[in-house]
């Protein structure tokens, strides 16, 4: 791999830049979705903010997952 | 009532919206993301896998940049949310484009992303004039998704795990797709900020 990190270095970096802020953005988005799982599900932008923080959950549970497979 | 001799206070005119202009700095900064599409195309037709990824890593960080300048300078506007989506849409369609286009991701997921996305700006298209006003549709769940699209080209670039976060981008992609054309389509557009 020709750049300016090694094999290990820069599958580390990517293994941060994914994982690490994937871990990151759950806790993100954890915390936003309990914030507004009190407020009214009626509002639309409410129910819109739920799913996304919803879906954000998702894609850091995949950011996670990849980012553990690629070590095991 | 109002006694003989006083006089009643002037009326309040409504405040006047705020107008930008378009050639503001955080549109500067938007713009300046193209900057880094030849450089990316560069380093994959010369098989630079690291700088490839950096290159696309720059792209990604100038977006999250011009939204921090738009508060600092306080030129927020409806214009620039719109450039800052058209920004997204050429600037990670080029990528999975090119990276697709060298072998270094496959291509049916690509495809897959790429049609959904188009899916995804008619409809936004179909939803400004509905609203009838430049306007850009808001989708927590999108957003989202869109660090993901930036995500997709660096681990192309990296070969970091490649096939499986390619095939899990397409049915989340498809799920929010979903959600996102009710509202667009059905639902009642909000009244303007």
């Amino acid at each position: 791999m020709n750049g300016p990190l090694s094999y290990n270095a820069f599958y580390a970096f990517m293994t941060i830049t994914t994982g690490g802020v994937s871990a990151v953005w759950f806790a993100f988005d954890l915390r936003n979705l309990l914030r507004v799982r009190a407020l009214d599900g009626g509002d639309p932008v409410i129910r819109d903010r739920k799913f996304g923080y919803s879906i954000g959950l998702v894609i850091a549970t995949i950011g996670m997952l990849g980012s553990a497979k690629f070590w095991l | 009532m109002v006694a003989a001799g006083e006089t009643l206070p002037a009326p309040v005119a409504p405040a006047a919206p705020r107008v930008v202009s378009p050639w503001n700095p955080a549109n500067a900064v938007t713009a300046s993301r193209f900057l880094t599409l030849p450089l990316f195309y560069y380093a994959v037709a010369h098989g630079y896998h690291q700088w490839a990824t950096f290159c696309m890593l720059g792209c990604g960080l100038l977006d999250k940049l011009d939204g921090l300048v738009a508060r600092i300078f306080n030129c927020k506007s409806a214009f620039g949310e719109l450039f800052d989506a058209i920004a997204d849409a050429t600037c990670y369609g080029f990528g999975l484009i090119v990276v697709a286009a060298f072998g270094w991701a496959p291509v049916i997921p690509v495809v897959g992303v790429i049609t959904l996305g188009a899916v995804n700006t008619v409809m936004r298209a179909i939803y400004v004039k509905r609203a009838g006003r430049t306007t850009n549709y808001k989708s927590y769940a999108m957003e989202r998704l869109v660090a993901y699209t930036g995500y997709l080209i660096g681990f192309a670039t990296g070969g970091f795990q490649v096939t499986f976060f390619y095939w899990l981008f397409l049915p989340v992609m498809a799920t929010i797709l979903a959600y996102d054309t009710k509202r667009m389509l059905v639902d009642p557009i909000p009244e303007a900020a």
